[in-house]
């Protein structure tokens, strides 16, 4: 099938500024696909230029086979958008908020005010719908946004950054729901910066940094690549850590720093070999997505 | 070129700039008690003030009350507050601080739309406003001819227009702070100096030009035209050039929207 998603050579600037630099990546039917990178990498520009709210500067776009510059409407027509903050509106009811901006996409009277009760019902707000956005928690309203993007049925739907800013209980509601969502075949294109959330979430990763792609595959695949399938914690302080990293290097190991502790990655199913080493305190524990990200965006420590 | 601007049209959906205007209306319904209050009372109150307070110090014009001269300026007056306060602060407030228009254009919403409802209900609340006070005065006496009710036509074309050139402000203003200009550099000398309060005559010679200018003073003279049953061309004049800005305002807030929002 095509994708519905294609960024070939896509890049955006801002004056002398690139947020965006010549990405290609293509996002499945059906699949979710995670834009991972830390803070200012340049996801939230690329989720904009899928949403046709900010044109590219060069490169192609197409989104759900249309392109981004020419079709803009068409695509906005069939596609549901979150943005990082809410937008919700504080005049009117959650209720109305939905109701309201179903009217763009076509959705009227009773039929709306329908599809508004059973939205609220899927999203656990019905208590709520009467309320003002402002009485609502920070998790609520980040609810309620993602069931706004849901009134008119998109074939797919953008989240940037969909659980930032909410506590760990709100986080999982919205990952629950999101992973129903899934179930019921909406193509799901989300950008965050947790490493749980892309792991429990994301069928197929790209992570990005400074407007580049650095990797790429689904969660397992990139912390087998990049950070191997154990990882060897070693607590070394003082003056010894120079001598131990320099040890490492020298068996090819890298150490990533983690406050007391260094990070040594295995490579593909073996641990990594760190006997020998005089180093007392040493923990074996299957790599994470995290060591993964960290590899490749990190500040890495090399000899000190 | 002349296809472009052919197709930019056959592009543009009415249906949202009533979805936008609904929005406004379903928010207003809300809130109508304090929204009606701000509508009505205010301008009444000016209206009692000026008219009859300083009206019995000023006596009688060549031909009318005092309180019959100002009425119908400070209906249109009134009606020039509500829509740019709409849609300048307000547009702002919803763009910057609450970022629904954001929300709105990723939804399948255009700019000439969205500017096109903000318009429209910026025009609303001055027609509210013109209805009110225009009731009231007329009650009291101030609107000496039926055709007065030609004044809600004025009042319209009013806050189309300042609806416009409020919007102008609201997608330039770089803070809320700076919005506040647009009252006390636009709002006020509008609303003292275009005729409501008193002749244009009166003013200095060399200042007369600057308030015939002025966008309310061809307001204020329809207005007043209709309220005492004397329209003639002029009064014609000044509804083509309230008219005229407007369709200058709106694509120039439309197109400066677009450059602030869709980087």
């Amino acid at each position: 099938m095509d994708p519905v998603v294609r960024a070939t050579q896509l890049e955006k600037k801002y004056g002398r500024l690139t947020a965006v630099d010549r990405i290609s990546f293509e996002v499945r039917p059906g699949e979710t696909f995670g834009l991972l990178g830390p803070n200012g990498a340049g996801k939230t520009t690329t989720m904009r230029m899928m949403a046709c709210i900010s044109p590219p500067t060069s490169g192609d776009l197409t989104v759900l086979g249309m392109d981004v510059r020419r079709q803009s409407r068409a695509i906005r027509d069939a596609l549901g958008v979150v943005a990082q903050h809410d937008g919700l509106d504080p005049d009117l009811s959650a209720r109305d908020n939905l109701i309201v901006h179903a009217r763009y996409y076509g959705l009227r009277g009773s039929v709306a005010g329908a599809r508004a009760d059973e939205v609220l019902e899927f999203f656990g707000l019905t208590a709520r719908s009467r309320d003002e956005v402002d009485n609502l928690s920070g998790g609520l309203k980040r609810r309620l946004s993602i069931a706004r993007a849901f009134m008119h049925r998109p074939r797919m739907v953008i989240l940037d950054e969909p659980t930032t800013g909410l506590d760990p209980q709100s986080r999982n509601r919205v990952w629950e729901q999101l992973a129903n969502l899934k179930q019921e075949g909406v193509t799901i294109a989300m950008s965050t910066h947790y490493m749980e959330e892309a792991a429990s979430l994301c069928d197929r990763l790209v992570v990005i940094d400074h407007g580049r792609i650095l990797a790429e595959g689904t969660p397992d695949a990139l912390v087998r690549e990049i950070a191997g399938a154990q990882t060897a914690m070693l607590k070394v302080e003082g003056p010894e850590r120079a001598r131990v990293v320099r040890a490492l290097a020298e068996r090819g190991y890298q150490a990533h720093g983690r406050g007391m502790l260094l990070a040594v990655h295995g490579r593909d199913g073996d641990r990594p070999q760190v006997e020998g080493l005089g180093v007392a305190h040493v923990i074996y524990r299957p790599s994470t997505l995290e060591d993964a990200f960290l590899a490749l965006t990190g500040r890495e420590l090399r000899d000190e | 070129m002349a296809l472009a601007v052919i197709g930019k049209t056959a592009d543009f959906r009415p249906a949202n700039v009533i979805g936008v205007w609904l929005r406004h209306f379903t928010a207003f319904k809300r809130g109508y008690l304090i929204e009606t209050t701000a509508i009505v009372v205010e301008p009444v109150f000016i209206l009692l003030a000026v008219g009859f307070g300083v009206g019995q110090l000023v006596g009688q014009l060549a031909d009318v009350s005092y309180a019959e001269f100002v009425a119908p300026g400070i209906v249109v007056g009134n009606a020039m507050w509500h829509a740019l306060f709409e849609c300048s602060w307000g547009a702002y407030r919803r763009m910057q601080i609450h970022k629904i228009y954001e929300s709105l254009l990723t939804a399948p919403v255009n700019m000439r739309e969205l500017a096109g409802g903000e318009i429209a209900w910026g025009a609303t609340r001055a027609v509210m406003t013109t209805v009110a006070v225009l009731a009231v005065a007329a009650a009291l006496g101030l609107i000496g001819s039926p055709m007065g009710l030609g004044v809600i036509l004025v009042g319209a074309l009013t806050g189309l227009m300042f609806g416009s050139l409020g919007l102008v402000f609201a997608s330039v203003a770089p803070t809320t702070h700076s919005l506040t200009l647009v009252f006390t550099l636009v709002g006020t000398p509008l609303f003292f100096f275009s005729g409501a309060f008193f002749p244009i005559s009166s003013l200095p010679s060399y200042l007369q030009p600057v308030a015939w200018a002025m966008p309310l003073t061809p307001a204020v003279q329809a207005a007043r035209g209709f309220a005492t049953g004397s329209v003639g061309v002029q009064e014609v004049l000044a509804l083509a050039y309230l008219a005229g800005l407007t369709l200058l305002f709106y694509p120039l807030a439309t197109y400066l929207l677009r450059r602030r929002l869709i980087a």
